[in-house]
């Protein structure tokens, strides 16, 4: 008789990484998790107590960079000998492929360092004919392949027979178009006039949309030290809260048993704010920045909740590290801060990522 | 260690790393009809999905415990919240409901996370054009 064990309790590996520390420890690592996420889709911030955002938060929020849309363009143009001239090697152009989906089609992303990632079907990448690697994420048969170069090395300069292989296999083998994002550092934009010129391409601001809640429970969160809160109680609830779920339910309610995290207290009116767009880690910044100095005035409620996530189809993400799509592609980290400069960061990722450092 | 002390001391670094310890996992499914002018209530839509449990698992099934957290009656959107141990079966019952109140129906699951935080942020759903 064979034995069959099926585990129906089993799900995919996720991984959630708590760190506790405070801005003015000089070793904390901030400023370098933000930095690790380069393609940001959507930032969320929640502000208790606050009916209408101070002008300096205001500023912020609609003043994150915008970006660029080009349609159907050929990928071996990031190859372009005055486009990586005047922006890839100035290192500032964050890229990434528009309505690809990584668990599907092939996917491209140009990081702020030169590096360039194609994330490969089997098909493409024999193809294309660059040197690459099976994807870590394959499963019994290597049906994913990536082809990571980095454009501001000598191998990869102009003229060199690295640059002429990949030029060559976008160009004429493999002919890989998407839809394309890209943005730029501010003061950098008229290097791109020129790319931009020769296809369809529009700009676009970021979506920055805000709505007020009353009356809203909310686990009391008072300081870092004194946290009571579970990490996934309270990530379940800044994303009721994103998402318009009532925690208002009864244990004998038949639809939902949804309920806020204890300790719980109500604050009276509360502000939610999301920016969607491709969104740079540098405007995430100095949004903390902002965020910190509304958070050392006199407040009711002395914390502040930012939630950024990554882009489920970036080929890359926490880093330059691989990033797929099993079940879900999550990729978001959540920071809560308080008014004595300490926080709670919380990464989450799903069961085709590496761990955040 | 003098009170002065503690009190200037910045807080000390911590990293807690949980592997699969979301208790929940969340879906957000879409209800699609043959006929597309049917509308169901929340509470109709739960008790349909329990009917799918039940078909597939028998009683046992049925009292798998899960929460139908939103719903919107114009795009029959939902948002359900299940434990993780429970989220095959739930899945499963799902994919096999096949018929509603005599008319062939579907269940989409659009996305699935043991982070409802990650329903909210899903960049498929950026629209640019």
């Amino acid at each position: 008789m064979v034995k069959m064990s099926v585990d129906l309790d089993q799900t995919p590996r996720s991984l959630l990484v708590c760190d506790r520390s405070s801005f003015l420890n000089e070793k904390n690592r901030i400023s370098s998790q933000v930095e690790q996420l380069h393609f940001n889709y959507k930032v969320s911030v929640l502000l208790p107590e606050c009916s209408s955002a101070p002008s300096h938060l205001d500023a912020v929020f609609n003043s994150f960079n915008s970006f660029y849309l080009i349609r159907n363009m050929p990928i071996y143009e990031l190859l372009d000998k005055h486009f990586l001239k005047t922006a890839v090697y100035q290192g500032s152009v964050y890229g990434v492929s528009y309505r690809t989906r990584i668990d599907e089609d092939n996917c491209v992303a140009l990081m702020p360092n030169g590096q360039l990632s194609l994330s490969l079907d089997k098909d493409s990448f024999e193809l294309l004919g660059a040197e690459g690697k099976p994807s870590r994420f394959n499963h019994r048969t290597t049906c994913r392949y990536v082809v990571c170069v980095d454009l501001t090395d000598s191998s990869m300069a102009p003229g060199g027979r690295g640059y002429q292989r990949l030029l060559t296999g976008l160009r004429s083998r493999l002919q890989l178009k998407t839809d394309f994002l890209l943005s730029h550092h501010p003061g950098g934009g008229a290097s791109l006039q020129a790319l931009l010129s020769r296809y369809d391409w529009s700009e676009h601001r970021p979506d920055v949309s805000s709505h007020t809640l009353t009356d809203l429970s909310c686990p009391a969160l008072r300081s870092c030290d004194l946290q009571s809160c579970d990490p996934h109680s309270l990530l379940e609830w800044i994303g009721a809260v994103d998402a318009h779920i009532s925690c208002e339910n009864s244990s004998s309610s038949f639809l939902s048993s949804l309920v806020c995290p204890e300790p719980k207290t109500t604050v009276s009116r509360a502000l939610s704010v999301s920016i969607c767009g491709l969104l740079l880690p540098q405007d995430v910044h100095r949004l903390i920045q902002q965020i910190r100095y509304y958070l050392e005035q006199p407040r009711l409620e002395s914390w502040v909740s930012l939630t950024v996530h990554g882009f489920v189809d970036s080929p890359v993400s926490w880093g330059g590290n691989e990033h797929g799509v099993l079940r879900g592609g999550e990729n978001f980290y959540s920071l809560l801060m308080f008014h004595d400069h300490t926080y709670q960061l919380h990464l989450a990722t799903g069961a085709h990522d590496t761990c955040p450092l | 260690m003098s009170p002065t002390d503690k009190k200037d001391k910045p807080a000390v670094y911590q990293r807690v790393v949980l592997k699969n310890a979301s208790p929940y996992h969340y879906m957000k499914v879409c209800l699609v009809l043959e006929d597309e002018s049917t509308r169901l209530s929340a509470v109709d839509l739960k008790q349909f999905i329990i009917s799918g449990l039940k078909s597939l698992y028998g009683e046992v099934g049925a009292a798998l415990t899960f929460d139908l957290l939103k719903y919107d009656e114009d795009t029959l959107t939902a948002f359900l919240r299940v434990y993780s141990r429970g989220l095959v079966k739930l899945w499963s019952s799902l994919t096999l409901l096949g018929s509603y109140q005599n008319q062939a129906c579907a269940f989409r699951v659009l996305q699935v996370s043991p982070f409802l935080l990650a329903l909210t942020g899903n960049s498929r759903e950026l629209q640019l054009d």
